[in-house]
């Protein structure tokens, strides 16, 4: 007996792929959910062997999801299920099992179950590059997801002040709060919108927009002093990239 | 195209009235000379049938000096010169003619004779023939003209009604026709029932899209009825998450708008507005009538953090040339976001 979760906004969407799986049979679905939020933390709790996901819903959409997901859910066969197939490509990007286009037979969906049971298990490679995938969306990140055990915070990168770097892990500043994400600097900056963030230092990434002035410290040694009065070090490199940009 | 050579029907007529012609000719033979009826309309037969075919040739002439373009004196040099040739041609080929009749047979003796004594008249006959068909010709090309005028006008309209279909097809999101197709499979095992009304409301939606698209405006209350399908269908996809409200002003529901024009602002309140929230909301109509001014609002709850892309902008932006192109600057579309609600006000002349 296989484990599945369906993951779409409407509520006749989910009653139509139960129906097909109860027909289908050896499939059990363990959690509906109708958004992004709680597809996070059903797949959390307990993570199924098929995820069935829609793309567009409300705060976080399909993508996101998996992006979210990638650490936790090894092992996990992805069926895209949505009305648009102008993400196909993508989907296909991020190793998903099959993309079903609604309205879609019962027929085509024992098909993306039999592609996806022969993959269970085998998956766990295929997630890592897919959650590789998935963080290499085209185009400057927008906003930047943190999970926090089952809770997801969804950070827009305007709200940003600075990344500072904490061993293995990146602390987003974001209106007087932090939060932390498994990240490197290097990686977090080459997704970033240069044009909006620099790597002022070895440690620290700021938005430019957030920076009151910079300072001489001391000799070859500069501080960003931010409009909040927080205080950043500024490498010889950094403010070179500052320069450059300002 | 030879607007009678072509025609087989006209070059009937054509050679028909030249029996006229022919008779007139048989005359003068007649009475030029000793010649008698039934040989001068030998003579005569092949004559008429050559001049009538030469006489078409007046066409090319036309065609070279169109009447618009033309001076007159220039079209009257070209077809007296064309006329005079002409019949000075078919002069020396009725002498030819009759001198080899004459050679034949005794009958025709005094063909030659009668021709001779009547060759001022059959000039100035073969004269004045070449420019009554000139302007026969005159008369067809420019008949023809204005039926080619007629015809580009027709097709310039199928083509901008064609156009216009497509823009209207446009405005329907594609999404919507198979999300709404996956509502009413999901329907048909859970509330066939529910599915058959499902499926009816689409089709009364589709059927309104297509027969109010193809006019030019539309009352008011029409619009309104197909926005209410329109959310009727979305209210099965979407259940409690999307509530509808209509502050609808009566003295409103008579006012003329192009159709359609509300229907992309309604779509996009619910796509890219409801749809994004994880508990729904409401999206209200409101329109109201004030003196001779039409305004309308449609105004949703959205999601402030919610992706940018997949836009609300071509839309909008659809809506706004539908008004610049029906209203000119009497009317203006604007749209508004803040504090997670997202409002289009619209100002129509009444």
């Amino acid at each position: 007996m296989l484990t599945a979760i369906i993951v779409d906004d409407e509520a006749l969407a989910r009653q139509v792929l139960r129906e097909y799986l109860q027909t289908l049979g050896g499939i059990e679905v363990i959690a509906e959910c109708a958004n992004g939020f709680d597809a996070v933390k059903a797949v959390t709790d307990r993570p199924p062997d098929l995820l069935f996901l829609d793309i567009q819903m409300p705060k976080l959409d399909g993508f996101e999801v998996l992006e979210l997901l990638a650490d936790t859910a090894r092992g996990l066969a992805v069926i895209f299920v949505t009305a648009y197939d102008e993400y196909a490509l993508r989907a296909f990007e991020v190793h998903a099992v099959d993309y079903l286009l609604k309205p879609f037979a019962a027929e085509r969906l024992a098909e993306a179950v039999a592609r996806a049971t022969a993959r269970v298990g085998h998956a766990a490679a295929q997630n890592q590059a897919a959650a590789l995938a998935a963080r290499k969306r085209e185009g400057p990140l927008e906003r930047v997801l943190i999970r926090d055990g089952a809770q997801v915070h969804v950070l827009p990168v305007e709200t940003i002040d600075f990344v500072e770097a904490q061993d293995d892990y990146a602390a987003f500043h974001a209106a007087g709060k932090s939060y932390l994400k498994e990240q490197t600097l290097a990686e977090l900056e080459s997704r970033l919108d240069p044009a909006r963030f620099v790597r002022v230092h070895r440690s620290f990434i700021v938005n430019v927009e957030r920076i009151a002035r910079v300072e001489l410290y001391a000799k070859d040694s500069r501080i960003a002093i931010l409009r909040d009065g927080k205080k950043l070090p500024v490498s010889r490199a950094g403010y070179a990239r500052l320069q450059s940009l300002l | 195209m030879h607007p009678i050579l072509a025609d087989r029907r006209r070059l009937a007529i054509y050679l028909s009235a030249w029996l006229l012609v022919e008779m007139l000719l048989v005359l003068l033979l007649v009475r030029g000379g000793t010649l008698r009826l039934v040989p001068a309309a030998i003579v005569a037969a092949p004559l008429t049938i050559l001049y009538a075919f030469i006489c078409l040739s007046a066409f090319y002439v036309c065609r070279t000096a169109p009447l618009e373009t033309t001076a007159l004196e220039r079209t009257l040099t070209v077809h007296i010169a064309a006329a005079a040739v002409s019949s000075g041609i078919w002069l020396v080929c009725a002498r030819w003619l009759a001198a080899a009749a004459a050679r034949m047979s005794p009958w025709f003796a005094d063909a030659s004779a009668a021709i001779a004594s009547q060759q001022a008249l059959i000039l100035t006959m073969g004269l004045l023939l070449f420019l009554l068909a000139s302007a026969v010709h005159y008369v067809l090309l420019a008949a023809e003209r204005s039926r080619d005028v007629e015809r580009q006008a027709l097709e310039l309209r199928v083509l901008a009604r064609e156009a216009e279909l497509r823009a209207l097809r446009a405005q329907i999101d594609p999404h919507f026709l198979f999300n709404s197709l996956h509502s009413i499979g999901a329907l048909t095992g859970s509330d066939p029932a529910g599915a058959r009304r499902m499926a009816i409301l689409l089709a009364d939606f589709l059927r309104d899209t297509i027969s109010l698209g193809g006019r030019d405006r539309i009352p008011l209350a029409d619009e309104l009825k197909l926005l209410e399908r329109f959310l009727a269908i979305e209210r099965v996809r979407f259940g409690e998450r999307l509530s509808v409200e209509l502050r609808l002003d009566d003295a409103a529901n008579v006012c003329e708008i192009p159709p359609l024009l509300l229907q992309p602002i309604v779509e996009n309140a619910v796509t890219h507005g409801i749809a994004g929230l994880v508990d729904g909301g409401t999206v209200a109509i409101r329109t109201l009538r004030n003196g001779s001014r039409l305004a309308i609002e449609v105004e949703n709850p959205c999601d402030p953090d919610r992706r940018p892309g997949r836009g609300t902008g071509v839309g909008l932006a659809n809506v706004r040339r539908r008004l610049d192109a029906a209203f000119g600057g009497d009317a203006w579309m604007k749209s508004s976001e803040e504090n997670g609600r997202f409002k289009v006000e619209l100002s129509l002349p009444a």
